[in-house]
C-alpha cells in the first residue's frame, strides 16, 4: 500500500522569481534559506509521486468554469507559462502519476465529494517556483491538486478539513507501494492587485502558525473562516495549509521558517507537519 | 460588480500574440468583448480607479504589468482607491 511520508507547505510568489537576481540580500538569503530548509526535510522522505496543493493564477480556469477542487488525474502536466520563470524552471512537461490522481478522484466520488478533474493542468509559479527554489532534481510525478482561491465564493475551511482528510484516505489506501509526500504552497497574507500590496498582515500569520502549531481542527475552521476575510486576497491560499494540516492527521505542524517579506509582497513561511502514522 | 468582459479582456491578453496586437491597437481588440462604454473608456485611459471595482485583483495586476507599468507606480494609483486607509485599518486590526 502507498504510504504518507511527509507533508509540507512553502510560500511562492512571482516576484521571488521575475526578480530574483535583483533582490536585496538579506530578502533573498531568507528566502532561499526557507526554501533550502523546506526542500531538505522533503527529500529526505524519498517520495515516489509528490502531491502539491495550489492556487491556479488564472492559467487553466476562467470565469466561464471554475472549480472549488481540481485533481490532475494526466500521465503529464505543462510546466509553467510565466516567462520569467521558463528560463529558470526549464520544464516544459512535468510527468504527472495518473493512477494515483484517479485513485484520489474515485476516493473523493465514492465518499459524495465531486471535485473537478483534468487530464493535462498548465502548472504556474504555484506549483513550479517552491520546486525550482528547492532545487528537487529530478521531480518526481506530481498530482496537482487546484483549490480555487483567486476569485469568490471559495471553498471553506471546514470543506478544505475535509479535502485533506479524504486525501490521506485515499494516499493510504492506493494499493501500490508507494511513497507520498504532499507539499501545500502560497499564503501566508499577501496583497495582489489591491489596496495594501506590499504590506505583510503579520498578525494574521502569526495566527495561522499558532493555529497549525496546536493542531485543533475546529479552531483552525473557525477562526481562519473568518480572519480571511479581513486580511489581503492572497491570504486565501492558506486554504491549501488547511488541507495539508488535515492531510497530515491534524497533529500540528513545525514552523521551519517565517518572516514578513514586503519586498516579494508576501509573509513568506515554511512548515512541516507531524505526520499521523 | 464585477464585468464578465472585462475581466475576459484581462485574462485573454495573458497570451503573447494578443497582448502584442492589443499594444498596437487597442480598439480594434476592445471591438470584440462587448461591454459598456464607460469601461470601455476606463480601458482606454488605463483608469484603474474606474477598473478595480469591475475585475479581479490578480486580473488587474497581470493587465497593468502587460502594459509596462512598474509595481511601485501600480501600487499608488492602487492607494487611490476610495476606502484604501480603511481596508487597510481592517487587514491590520483583525483578529
Amino acid at each position: 500500500m502507498a504510504r504518507l511520508v511527509g507533508v509540507f507547505a512553502a510560500s511562492h510568489g512571482p516576484v521571488i522569481a521575475r526578480d530574483w537576481d535583483s533582490l536585496s540580500p538579506p530578502t533573498r538569503i531568507l528566502v532561499e534559506q526557507g526554501f533550502d530548509k523546506v526542500g531538505q526535510q522533503l527529500m529526505m522522505t524519498r517520495p515516489d509521486v509528490l502531491i502539491i496543493v495550489s492556487p491556479d493564477h488564472w492559467c487553466n480556469f476562467f470565469l466561464n468554469n471554475f472549480p472549488a477542487f481540481c485533481v490532475g488525474i494526466g500521465d503529464e502536466h505543462d510546466g509553467p507559462p510565466e516567462p520569467f520563470l521558463k528560463t529558470r524552471f526549464n520544464h516544459p512537461v512535468l510527468a504527472g502519476h495518473a493512477g494515483l490522481g484517479r485513485h484520489i478522484l474515485d476516493t473523493a466520488l465514492e465518499r459524495d465529494f465531486d471535485p473537478s478533474l483534468s487530464h493535462r493542468l498548465t502548472l504556474d509559479h504555484g506549483f513550479c517556483l517552491p520546486l525550482w527554489r528547492m532545487g528537487i532534481d529530478p521531480v518526481p510525478p506530481i498530482v496537482p491538486i487546484v483549490i480555487n482561491e483567486v476569485d469568490p465564493p471559495m471553498p471553506t475551511m471546514r470543506r478544505c478539513l475535509a479535502w485533506g482528510s479524504l486525501l490521506k484516505q485515499a494516499i493510504e489506501s492506493y494499493p501500490q507501494d508507494l511513497r507520498v509526500a504532499v507539499l501545500a504552497t502560497g499564503g501566508l497574507s499577501h496583497f495582489i492587485g489591491e489596496p495594501g500590496m506590499g504590506q505583510i498582515d503579520e498578525r494574521f500569520d502569526r495566527t495561522c502558525i499558532e493555529l497549525f502549531e496546536n493542531g485543533d481542527p475546529v479552531k483552525i475552521a473557525a477562526t481562519l473562516e473568518h480572519d480571511v476575510r479581513h486580511t489581503g486576497n492572497g491570504g486565501h491560499e492558506v486554504r491549501n495549509w488547511v488541507v495539508a494540516h488535515a492531510a497530515a492527521g491534524n497533529q500540528g505542524f513545525e514552523l521551519l521558517s517565517y518572516a514578513p517579506l514586503e519586498e516579494i509582497y508576501v509573509g513568506c513561511a515554511f512548515a512541516q507537519w507531524r505526520v499521523a502514522g | 460588480m464585477a464585468d464578465y468582459w472585462l475581466n475576459k479582456l484581462f485574462f485573454d491578453l495573458q497570451q503573447p500574440a494578443l497582448s502584442s496586437e492589443y499594444k498596437k491597437d487597442r480598439e480594434t481588440v476592445l471591438s470584440r468583448y462587448p461591454m459598456s462604454g464607460e469601461l470601455r473608456r476606463a480601458v482606454l485611459a488605463d483608469d484603474l480607479v474606474a477598473l478595480a471595482p469591475h475585475v479581479n485583483a490578480y486580473l488587474l495586476r497581470f493587465y497593468f504589468a502587460i502594459l509596462g507599468v512598474k509595481d511601485q507606480e501600480f501600487i499608488r494609483r492602487l492607494n487611490e482607491l476610495p476606502g484604501t486607509a480603511k481596508s487597510k485599518e481592517q487587514a491590520s486590526n483583525h483578529g
